[in-house]
This record gives C-alpha cells, structure tokens and sequence, in this order.
C-alpha cells in the first residue's frame, strides 16, 4: 500500500513534495502499522480516507501554486464544520456501493458488446502517452465533481429543502 | 491564513500544539482523542493544513533533540497562539450567548 501511497504523492507540485513528501510516507507508515491489529473494514476506510485526502490536497495545492487562490475561495463548503456524526459513514458505504455497482455492470456491458461484434471493430493501435494525461484527467474529475455538487445544492436551494431552509423550519418548530 | 472563524481541523490542530510540540503523527492521533474520535485527519488534511499554517506564521518547524526517528515536529508561535486564544474567547462568548437565549426560551 505503501507504493500506492507514494504513487498517489506525484500528484502534489513538486516543491510540495520536497517539503513534506519523505514526512506524510512516514506518518501514513506509522498510522498503517498500528492498524495491523484491526478488521478489514477499519483498513479499508482507513485507505480509502488517506488516497480521497491526498487526491483533494493534492488539488488544492495545485489550485494555490497555480493561481494562489485559497482552496475555501474555489470550495466554500470547508467553511462549514458542522456535519452529522453518524450520516456520513452510511452514506459513504451506499455511495460506494452504488458506485462499485455501476463500474462492474459498466464493465459486463463492454464486455458483452466487445463478445457480440467480434472482429467488427477496426484494429486501435497502442495509445500514445501524448493521447492520454493522467493529471488532467483527475482535475477534469473534480471540476466535475465540484460542478455536479453545486448542481445538487443549486436544486435543493430551489426546492428550499437545502441544509439553511431545514435549521429555518427547525427553528420555526421549536418558535 | 483565513481570518477566524477557523475551520474545525484547524482549530484542533492548533490546540494540539499549544499543548507541546508534536510531529504529524502524534498530532493526528491527539486530534482523534480531543474529538472523541469525531475528527479524523488524513494525512493529506494534515499535511495541507500544516503548509498554510507555517507559510502564516501560526506554527514553526521545532528541532527536537532525539532526531534518531527523523521526526519533524512543530509548535505553535506567539502570533499562532494568539489567534488560538482569540478564537477559543469567540466560542466563549458563541457558547455563553447559546446559553442565555436557550435558558432565556425554555424559561
């Protein structure tokens, strides 16, 4: 997991590697060797916490090197600390189930279609490097990402069912 | 550095190193134990942190004298701790008013 980890690292600017790159491999070496003793499960979100907060840190720094702009300017949402104690867990299994889901039958429908046009499909040859960065396509990932969730909000603002339009109403019950 | 109010793993990152130098380990798992384990920081939180704060002045590198570990630790500098204590006299004051108008509705 650990050349996972550091794979992970080359997202980050270089200067920020330098700095802290050998430091975060330590700590995470650390924090994954205490976790020897722990089920599966406990692993498992431990990973999946430590590659999504490198992924996201390593975006924020490449919006501050590039632009110098603060990530709570380009993602107001840290602002907000307040968050469910028990909700994100469960959401977070659902949504990666749903997630797992689509990917698996995404990959059973190629698969079929490839098996059923057998030989009909022109020959492709090896994709180029030049064809295919791995860096923009993250970023275009999050941009995504960011877009559909402001997306979401916008909707829920509209139909006055976002976060601030519930404390409203809670407040109005308890008035 | 954002002006207060602070984000919450900021704000505990901070209280965990106005207790004593720590390195980014053991500020993690003091996180975790001042949060009751509400808080998990990921190292690419911490570390994302950890930048902006020293490039503000709020924490400065700490040479410890057992390097055998290669450890870096931090502390907090006077302009970090004072921006800490700003901020806990802001919750002060958020919490007290919660309390009057609370106790002032329930009575």
């Amino acid at each position: 997991m650990l050349g996972i980890y550091r794979s992970f690292l080359f997202l980050y600017p270089k200067s920020h590697r330098a700095e802290f790159g050998d430091e975060m491999l330590r700590v995470f070496a650390e924090a994954e060797r205490d976790l020897a003793p722990f089920g599966t499960l406990v692993r498992a979100a431990f990973y999946t916490r430590e590659l999504a907060g490198l992924a996201t840190g390593a975006l924020e720094e490449r919006i501050r090197s590039g632009t110098g702009v603060r990530s709570w300017e380009v993602f107001p949402v840290r602002r907000h600390t307040v968050r469910s104690e028990f909700r994100f867990p469960k959401f977070t299994l659902v949504l990666m189930t749903v997630i797992l889901g689509a990917i698996v039958f995404a990959i059973e429908q190629a698969t079929a279609i490839r098996n059923s046009v057998a030989g009909a499909s022109p020959h492709v040859g090896p994709i180029q490097p030049v064809h295919f960065t791995f860096l923009p396509a993250i970023l275009l990932c999050f941009a995504c990402a960011y877009v559909a969730g402001m997306v979401g909000w916008a909707i829920l603002f509209a139909l006055r069912r976002s976060g601030l339009h519930r404390l409203d109403a809670m407040n109005g019950r308890q008035e | 550095m954002d002006p207060i109010p602070l984000s919450e793993p900021v704000l505990l990152i901070l209280m965990s190193l106005a207790e004593e130098p720590r390195h980014g380990y053991s500020i993690l798992k003091d996180v975790s134990t001042m949060s009751d384990g509400r808080v998990t920081l990921s190292t690419g939180t911490l570390y994302g942190a950890l930048r902006r704060l020293l490039d503000d002045g709020w924490i400065e590198r700490f040479e410890q004298e057992d390097t055998s570990r290669g450890r870096q630790a931090y502390r907090l500098t006077a302009n970090g701790r004072r921006n800490l204590q700003t901020e806990i006299r802001r919750l002060k004051h958020l919490t007290r008013v919660a309390s009057m108008r609370v106790a002032a509705k329930e009575s």
